[in-house]
């Protein structure tokens, strides 16, 4: 998955007053990278992500994002309640990034169409976001977010509202959709299983104040299956980032 | 309608009931609740108020109407800018503190002893309500949706016509539910003062001169409801456009 540095952080630092949240934190991601952000909760992994996206301000070091084009970035937020619009429907929270940039009926109606395929979303567009399960408006907010194509992908726990059965789908459905588009993708998660399963490439922070305790390559092919998770790559990464986890917990 | 609706109604009647059928008061001054109803029906029956009910009902219109046209536009403009609406703020907390109908002589002066003295001081009391509440509805939208529109590419308008403008709704519903009852108040009491021929307000006040009491209590039973009834339309427009409130 090589094509040249998408994203390139480096000495990246944050403090509130005098209190450093992350400190020193450095990495890079290729074109087309599925990088996992892992690390203990309240380790500041949304306040990078937030950082990276521009929303909050850094204290020090530097971040690029090669070409960066504000219309092909697309994130998804951990509350995805709070980020999708109950006034208009599932149809139109879907096309709602389209209708900002004034794409015409037919062109929007043909990406939604690809969407449910790609996300196999039976629920009806005519409702409303509310009338849906925890995880129906997860993959709402997931179609929302890649209905633009985005080049760049953040998401905060990506995972988090669904149950077992789902998160694997959605995970495999994520791979889908990557295989095609192949955007780079950034996603922060507490839960090593979906690090290691869908990434590339996982970035172990420690506690805070945050630093990188290590990036661990995870050079399986994709797609990955359920029967990956079964595997000794599978096995053998998990343990390392374990490892990594633990000395940063340690800290 | 509410499971429990008809208690409420139930009560009211059986406690007037007991208080005149006891003779608590002198039966001249607190006649029965049927006796009332039953004049009420005739009243509307033999359309003996349907000038009154007219005037009121064309007067609380207006004014609310007006009220709504200039109170949301205001308000969305005030809210937007934290700024402007800090430097107006004392001036809507004061005259909202302030009973409108205490400044209906100033009204009097400017708009004359006609209908608009009454249309402009309820629609400038009921507006000061929708201000207040759609100000504030704007100014608490959450951050989240807004910042991730922006980070859509929304631009400002955008953001202000598609998250902005739906966040508040359910607080300027507030304000328009209780603008309702405001006005309807105001228009009521402003009938009362001179200069009015025809309104409930009128009829309330001609009835308590001539001694009619039954005609009077069924006029203020007819305002009551009137009340209700504007709430409850707007209650129910309210659950159709700001269908999300609650879930």
């Amino acid at each position: 998955m090589t094509s040249g540095k998408e994203i390139v952080v480096k000495g990246l630092a944050k403090s509130f007053d005098e209190n450093e949240v992350i400190s020193n934190i450095s990495f890079e991601a290729e074109k087309g990278d599925i990088v996992a952000i892992f690390g203990p909760n309240g380790s500041g992994k949304s306040t990078l992500l937030n950082i990276l996206s521009g929303i909050a301000e850094k204290t020090k070091g530097k971040v690029e994002i090669a070409d960066f084009n504000p219309n092909k970035f697309s994130y998804i937020f951990q509350n995805y309640r709070e980020s999708l619009l109950p006034w208009r429907n599932n149809y139109e929270n879907i096309a709602f990034p389209l209708r900002l940039g004034k794409t015409e009926e037919e062109e929007v109606r043909r990406k939604i169409v690809e969407m449910e395929r790609i996300f196999s979303f039976k629920a009806n567009l005519g409702l409303y976001p509310y009338e849906l399960s925890g995880g129906q408006q997860q993959i709402l907010a997931f179609m929302r977010a890649l209905i633009t194509e985005p080049e760049i992908l953040f998401i905060d726990e990506p995972f988090s509202a669904l149950d077992y059965g789902n998160n694997l789908l959605l995970r495999n459905q994520l791979q889908k959709y990557h295989s095609k588009y192949k955007p780079t993708i950034l996603a922060i998660t507490h839960d090593i299983e979906e690090a290691v399963h869908i990434a590339n490439k996982i970035i172990v922070l420690s506690n805070k104040p945050t630093r990188v305790v290590e990036i661990i390559e995870n050079e399986a092919p994709y797609p990955r299956g359920t029967e990956f998770l079964n595997s000794q790559k599978f096995a053998a990464t998990k343990k390392k980032v374990l490892e990594a986890f633990q000395r940063g917990a340690m800290q | 309608m509410k499971k429990n609706f008809l208690i409420g109604i139930i009560l009211l009647f059986a406690v007037w009931w007991v208080v005149a059928t006891v003779h608590v008061l002198d039966a001249f001054f607190l006649p029965g609740p049927i006796e009332v109803l039953i004049d009420l029906a005739q009243m509307l029956w033999t359309g003996t108020l349907n000038a009154d009910i007219y005037a009121t009902m064309v007067r609380l219109g207006l004014a609310f109407g007006i009220a709504l046209i200039a109170g949301i536009p205001l308000g969305i403009l005030l809210g937007a800018s934290t700024k402007i609406y800090e430097s107006v703020e004392f001036i809507i907390d004061f005259f909202r503190s302030l009973p409108a109908t205490a400044i209906f002589p100033l009204f009097l002066l400017v708009f004359g002893i006609d209908d608009s003295s009454k249309i402009a001081v309820a629609a400038f009391g009921a507006a000061l309500v929708i201000i207040f509440n759609t100000a504030h509805g704007v100014m608490n939208t959450k951050p989240s949706r807004i910042i991730a529109a922006k980070l859509m590419g929304a631009k400002k308008l955008q953001i202000f016509k598609s998250i902005v403008f739906w966040e508040s709704l359910p607080q300027t519903f507030i304000g328009i539910r209780t603008s309702i009852s405001l006005a309807l108040v105001i228009i009521i009491v402003t009938e009362m003062f001179i200069g009015t021929y025809a309104g409930l307000g009128r009829r309330i006040i001609d009835f308590q001169y001539i001694y009619n009491v039954k005609g009077m209590f069924g006029i203020i039973l007819l305002t009551g409801g009137i009340g209700y009834a504007l709430n409850l339309i707007l209650a129910k427009i309210e659950d159709k456009v700001v269908h999300w409130k609650g879930k």
